[in-house]
């Protein structure tokens, strides 16, 4: 990978720093170094040898979110969360790759069944040699960084992860289409009640509904600038579900849908992978857009009052342009009322494994979130993504809010089974307030 | 580089992680949003007023340049370290102190951005009148330093018409307060110098801006042309016809498409150019004058004329409006953004010259502009990669600098003068007006440490003046010059000869300010009573500075215009006087005051040579606003010579309302007045049995009862609804309702009110937060009750009349002016009473600038000596 390719897109940058006003980290730092701008800027001045590559410029390639809300606000559109990414890659390879990756991306992700052991070692020990593998990809963050009080909610990890609660295979359902149901890492080894919710809900849209023995979609990999690795997993998946040739493909991770959707991008023009990737890309739904066809039905209980609101993760709201339809299921559930978010649609600062990299930064981006949650009085946050819900949880647990979060399917099947929501939500990751 | 002991002694003060200085950081803070680069040798990120102090001052000391800078959306170069050193970044100084709704301002931190603050005002209805393009990233401070417009400045005027004060960092690191909440502080009208000086005289790390009630109702058109000259002319009809749309942008083919191709807005692609008129104000009315536009712009020749139907359809066009500058990055990696100003009637001809320009250079280029002000934004297209397309670029934007000065315009409207129209600064000014400019940079910053190399060109020898002709002789008793060169040759004889002048106009306010230490020659001029230039379709007049108000009136009149200024004795005073002394009435609530009417003006300064200040164009950031200075200055700066305004059309229809009631119902009143959606041109209340036509008996018998009057001009429609709603709401508030009246524009309804108060010994003024008023009267009784009054309550100014003020009396006015800070001046006092007391009182801690500026500038001390405030 080479930087330079990309110098026309990066002299559009013009510098008119309308970026600043929505990068949650610039709005955090104040500082040039961590908002569009000025990360681009420092790839032109590679490009035109004004600096040269070295440690200095790890935290200015590595501090960006990723969450492209730079580029949404970007009258050229210069797309800096893709530049950083090729930018993290020219600098592993000249800077230095980190160990730890290369164990993540080339030995674990790839391999579904290992990714689920670890997850389980994390539930059991923090101790384990696994520790830090569980740490690169952001399970920790359920722990928080102090440990004595992180061991209170250890207990509250799933036991079981949902592929080993509900093993890969063929289901029946009482719908029309053929179903695949992509499960991704955060999903399945940390919501697996959301996962649950999401198989409900396919079962009453699909004829037959296959729980998928997908590896990780690859975009950990990808935000590190491992495109080899990424590839690889994307290959395996590809391979999958060429095999299937489902009528529809599934997920309840909004960063795993919008990533599938961005497949063809991985490989060149002209590579038949890319024809592949292609084909496999324009059946991928996420959940929320199918959520409007399952019918909304009573979700309260007589004596709760559910006052809903909602956070546009990231790879929704930007990675596939969804905003409206999560408002329209939570305004058009009975008895919940939905009081719209301030800064809905800002980053929560979870990102992937972005906050066990950079825990504080990350914490003040998460605070901003938490100030508009508590601005609007609600009991119940809801949103579409793990390492939101995961991050979100854990913030809401330090700050002791009396706020439940959970993902959308959640939601929706548990007013399909007329239970009370105040029994559900991914309570695994929400300790009882003041725990 | 910077020296180890300082970069130590810099993390000491601010931390160590708000200090950075790798190269990469230098990379990050090398350039703003203009073509500029230059790198720091570090960056600071102090927290506070008190750290940015500590850091300018060890600057200073080291002998290190700064530059302050706040998110770095800067189009002219104004914030990158051209002479290297520090830069300040003002970023974490970003919360906003407060909001008082009923006192129209707020309190915010300097790296606020414009649109923070509109957001936090949006809920309780206010706004903050500037709205520059870049209002997402721009900073308060930021449009502070660069006097920032926008597209709604047409209507509500630009940054200086909306900043009432400002915490300063002075270049030595002290720290003053200039201004605040209460209009008018004595001494110089130091925030007015201080906006739109590019970072080069203080920091600002505070500010109090005025916020005003958003609008009613608002009608967004799209206007769609096929042919860019017929929109030119379409805007010079709508102004020339009365009316003042809130915004008149023009946007031309190139910027449609590049802006369609970035984010859909709806403009239409095969149109040649489009207007987007907005008109707001309370909702009578609106309706009729939209369609009265809309007729206008068929009539110029338009395709089409669109309303946006919702709020959606009206954010999506200012959206595109707003990104204009960033779409057309797509079509080139770089631009030139020209930020020229001409008249508003010289638009087509700007147009055509501009054209010409860019395709003798063979350069790509497109418009957006705010035609309402005739302020341009010519954008020239090219690669900075090239040094070829890069120089001939350099050379196109000054041809069109100036095309732009010799069509009667200025280089710069809003976005600054920088590094980047360095050269373009000899065109608007002389050596001698940039020379007196450099004088009073030196005044601030002796050391030439902050914002070096920003601008001002560097000097070239300034011819000295010629030796005085032998006309009039120092013997006369009183100087009354017959033209501008002999007033230029008596000054100069007065500096040679040290010998002190009092500049006077027909004398109504001669005895205004301290008692001068010396005897000073009356210098009159009431001679100079020219106008000089008066374009009704460019609704702008230049007059000389003798002449009256009355005569200016009535010039006007024949074309249905008039200036909105009412200043207590007005018709008697002369141009000149009511300039010098900013006066006027309480209509300056909706109007302004000459501060905000002035446009440009010219003097004679202490040296003796002949300055000009501003210019004749809506909006003008060339230079330092020296215009500002010299308002209010009380003729101890320079002999004003001529005075260039802008002017408006008659309203067709002025009407008053009165109530009367207790002290708290008309406290409660007038608040509500204040923050409702009628738009008063003035309020007052005064003790009743008087009206503002008549002031009635002695107050002491008067009693408690007082009466609260407001007038409604504009458009006869407009004005009958909001008559209605006004007494809907004074009724509501307990107060007993008096007859609506119609009165006439030029004299308004407080005119005769004046003259009886103007009748006593002592006139004070006391100008303080209009929601502290009342506490005026609860607490200091004993003063006030004596007095004939008029309290200009939309403008927190109160008036007296008094009989009589002992010299115990005097220091209970200024403890109570102490304690709701406010300002107080004698207006008028006997001799006897000048003689022993400073009558601009209570002492400020920025009249040490003011006293600087005076020395500096009036170096021979000829010009009024010892009125100012602390008597010098």
């Amino acid at each position: 990978m080479n930087i330079e390719e990309r110098y026309d897109e990066i002299s559009h940058c013009n510098r008119c720093g309308f970026c600043q006003v929505a990068c949650p980290i610039f709005r955090a730092t104040g500082h040039e170094a961590g908002v569009a701008r000025g990360r681009v800027a420092l790839l032109r001045a590679l490009i035109e040898k004004r600096i040269e590559w070295s440690e200095e410029l790890k935290e200015p390639l590595f501090n960006c979110l990723l969450c492209g809300a730079c580029t949404a606000n970007c009258f050229p559109g210069v797309a800096t969360a893709d530049l950083m990414v090729e930018g993290r890659t020219e600098y592993l390879e000249r800077v230095g790759r980190q160990k730890l990756h290369r164990l993540l991306f080339n030995h674990l992700l790839p391999y579904p069944k290992r990714l689920r052991m670890a997850a389980r070692a994390a539930g059991l020990s923090l101790k384990s040699g696994l520790s830090n593998v569980v740490g690169a990809l952001g399970l920790l963050r359920a722990f928080g960084r102090d440990f004595p009080r992180a061991q209170k909610i250890v207990k509250r990890l799933p036991d079981q992860a949902f592929r080993d609660q509900v093993p890969p295979g063929v289901l029946e359902g009482r719908g029309e289409l053929r179903i695949g149901y992509f499960v991704g890492c955060g999903i399945d080894a940390l919501c697996p009640d959301a996962a649950r919710a999401t198989l409900g809900v396919l079962r009453t849209l699909g004829r037959t509904v296959e729980v998928l023995e997908n590896c990780c979609c690859g975009l950990p990999a990808m935000t590190y600038g491992d495109l080899a690795a990424t590839q690889a997993m994307a290959e395996k998946n590809l391979a999958l579900l060429d095999q299937r040739q489902f009528d529809a493909i599934v997920t309840d991770c909004s960063s795993c849908a919008s990533f599938l959707k961005k497949y063809p991008t991985l490989f060149p023009e002209g590579d038949p992978r890319r024809q592949a990737a292609e084909l496999q890309a324009g059946r991928v739904r996420d959940i929320v857009q199918l959520l409007p066809q399952v019918p909304p039905v009573p979700a309260v209980k007589p004596g709760e009052k559910l006052i809903a609101t909602y956070h546009d993760p990231c790879h929704a709201v930007r990675g596939q342009k969804i905003s409206r339809e999560p408002r329209d299921i939570l305004r058009s559930l009975p008895g919940v009322e939905y009081r719209e978010l301030p800064e809905a649609d800002w980053c929560c600062g979870g990102a992937g494994s972005y906050a066990v990299y950079h825990y504080d930064l990350s914490l003040q981006v998460l605070d901003r979130k938490l100030d508009n949650l508590e601005r609007t009085g609600a009991n119940l946050l809801v949103t579409s993504c793990p390492a939101c819900i995961i991050h979100l949880s854990f913030g809401i647990h330090r700050r002791g809010l009396p706020v439940r979060v959970c993902h959308i399917a959640e939601l929706v099947s548990a007013c399909g089974e007329g239970e009370s929501l105040a029994e559900s939500g991914t309570a695994q990751c929400t300790a009882p307030a003041g725990g | 580089m910077l020296d180890a002991a300082l970069l130590r002694d810099l993390r000491q003060i601010v931390g160590a992680e708000h200090v950075a200085c790798r190269p990469s950081d230098a990379e990050v803070y090398s350039y703003d949003g203009s073509l500029a680069v230059a790198k720091p040798d570090a960056v600071v990120f102090p927290a506070d007023t008190a750290q940015t102090a500590a850091v300018v001052r060890l600057a200073s000391q080291a002998g290190v340049a700064f530059v302050p800078r706040g998110f770095g959306t800067n189009l002219s170069g104004g914030t990158i370290a051209a002479h290297g050193g520090l830069i300040i970044g003002l970023t974490r100084l970003n919360r906003i102190l407060a909001i008082e709704p009923a006192g129209r301002y707020a309190v915010v931190q300097a790296g606020v951005t414009n649109l923070e603050l509109q957001q936090a005002l949006a809920p309780r209805g206010f706004l903050f009148a500037p709205d520059p393009a870049s209002q997402k990233a721009a900073t308060l401070a930021g449009n502070l330093a660069e006097n920032a417009g926008g597209p709604h400045c047409v209507k509500y005027g630009v940054t200086t018409n909306h900043v009432l004060g400002v915490t300063a960092v002075l270049p030595s690191g002290d720290v003053v307060q200039i201004g605040g909440p209460a209009l008018d502080p004595p001494g110089y009208d130091l925030r007015g110098i201080l906006i739109g000086s590019e970072g080069t005289l203080a920091i600002a790390t505070e500010m109090t801006v005025r916020i005003l009630p958003a609008a009613e109702s608002l009608i967004t058109m799209l206007v769609v042309y096929d042919d860019v000259a017929d929109a030119a002319r379409s805007v010079s009809a709508i102004v020339a016809a009365g009316m003042t749309p809130a915004t008149l942008e023009m946007m031309d083919s190139a910027v449609i498409h590049a802006v369609e191709a970035s984010k859909p807005c709806g403009y239409p692609l095969d149109a040649a150019a489009v207007l987007i008129v907005e008109v707001d104000g309370p909702r009578a009315g609106l309706a009729q004058q939209a369609e009265r536009i809309g007729q206008l712009c068929l009539q110029n020749g338009c395709r089409e004329v669109r309303r946006a139907k919702d709020a959606a359809e009206r954010d999506l066009l200012w959206a595109g409006r707003r990104g204009a500058f960033g779409s057309l990055a797509r079509l080139a990696p770089s631009f030139l953004v020209a930020d020229c100003t001409v008249p508003r009637t010289r638009l087509p001809d700007a147009l055509t010259q501009v054209a010409a320009i860019a395709k003798r250079y063979q350069l790509g280029h497109s418009n957006v502009f705010h035609a309402g002000d005739g302020n341009l934004h010519p954008v020239i297209l090219f690669d900075p990669r090239d040094p070829d397309q890069v120089q001939r670029v350099h050379k196109a934007g000054h041809e069109i600098m100036e095309a732009c000065v010799a069509l009667g315009g200025t280089i710069s409207g809003e976005h600054g003068v920088g590094t980047e129209k360095l050269d373009g600064m000899r065109l608007v000014f002389s050596e001698n007006d940039l020379e007196f400019q450099r004088q009073l940079r030196a005044a601030f910053d002796p050391q030439g440490l902050m914002n070096p190399g920003k601008l001002l060109p560097p000097p070239v020898a300034v011819p000295s003046p010629p030796e005085p002709a032998r006309g009039a002789s120092a013997d006369d008793p009183e100087w009354t010059p017959s033209d501008v060169a002999e007033a230029r040759d008596l000054v100069r004889r007065a500096y040679l000869d040290r010998q002190p002048v009092l500049p006077l106009g027909n004398g109504t306010h001669a005895g205004f300010g301290n008692r001068g230490t010396t005897v000073a020659k009356p210098l009159r001029s009431t001679h100079l009573t020219a106008v000089t230039e008066y374009d009704p379709a460019t609704q702008v007049i230049g007059v000389q500075a003798g002449l009256s108000l009355a005569q200016l009136q009535t010039t006007l009149a024949e074309y249905g215009q008039w200036l909105p200024l009412r200043p207590p004795l007005g018709q008697q005073r002369t141009v000149g006087g009511i300039a010098a002394l900013n006066a006027c009435g309480p209509e300056r609530l909706r109007y302004g005051a000459p501060r905000d009417l002035l446009l440009g003006l010219k003097f004679i300064s202490g040296t003796g040579r002949p300055i000009s200040a501003g210019g004749r164009v809506m909006k003008n950031v060339a230079g330092y606003d020296v215009t500002r200075l010299l308002v209010g200055s009380a003729g101890t700066l320079g002999f004003l010579t001529e005075l260039i305004f802008r002017i408006q059309s008659l309203p067709a229809s002025c009407v008053a309302v009165r109530g009367g009631g207790t002290l708290e119902q008309i406290e409660a009143a007038a608040g509500w007045l204040l923050q409702s959606k009628l738009e008063p041109n003035w309020i007052v209340m005064l003790p009743a049995g008087a009206s503002p036509g008549d002031a009635g008996s002695a107050p002491a018998a008067r009693g408690l009862r007082w009466e609260l009057a407001a007038g409604f001009e504009g458009f006869r429609e407009t004005v009958e609804a909001q008559v209605e709603g006004c007494r809907g709401g004074l009724t509501q508030h307990g107060l007993r309702l008096g007859a609506a009246e119609e009165y006439p524009a030029r004299e308004g309804a407080c005119q005769k009110a004046f003259e009886a108060l103007y009748q006593a010994p002592f006139v004070l003024r006391m100008d303080l937060p209009p929601q502290r008023i009342v506490e005026l009267f609860s607490n200091w009784r004993e003063l006030t009750c004596d007095a004939e009054l008029l309290v200009d309550w939309g403008c927190g100014r109160l008036t007296a009349g008094l009989v009589d003020l002992h010299a115990d009396a005097w220091p209970v006015w200024l403890a109570a002016a102490a304690v709701l800070d406010a300002n107080v001046v004698l207006e008028k006092a006997p001799d006897a009473f000048r003689q022993d007391h400073d009558v601009f009182c209570p002492r400020r801690a920025d009249w040490d600038l003011t006293h600087k500026l005076k020395l500096a500038l009036d170096p021979h001390g000829i010009f009024a000596p010892g009125r100012l405030p602390g008597r010098r």
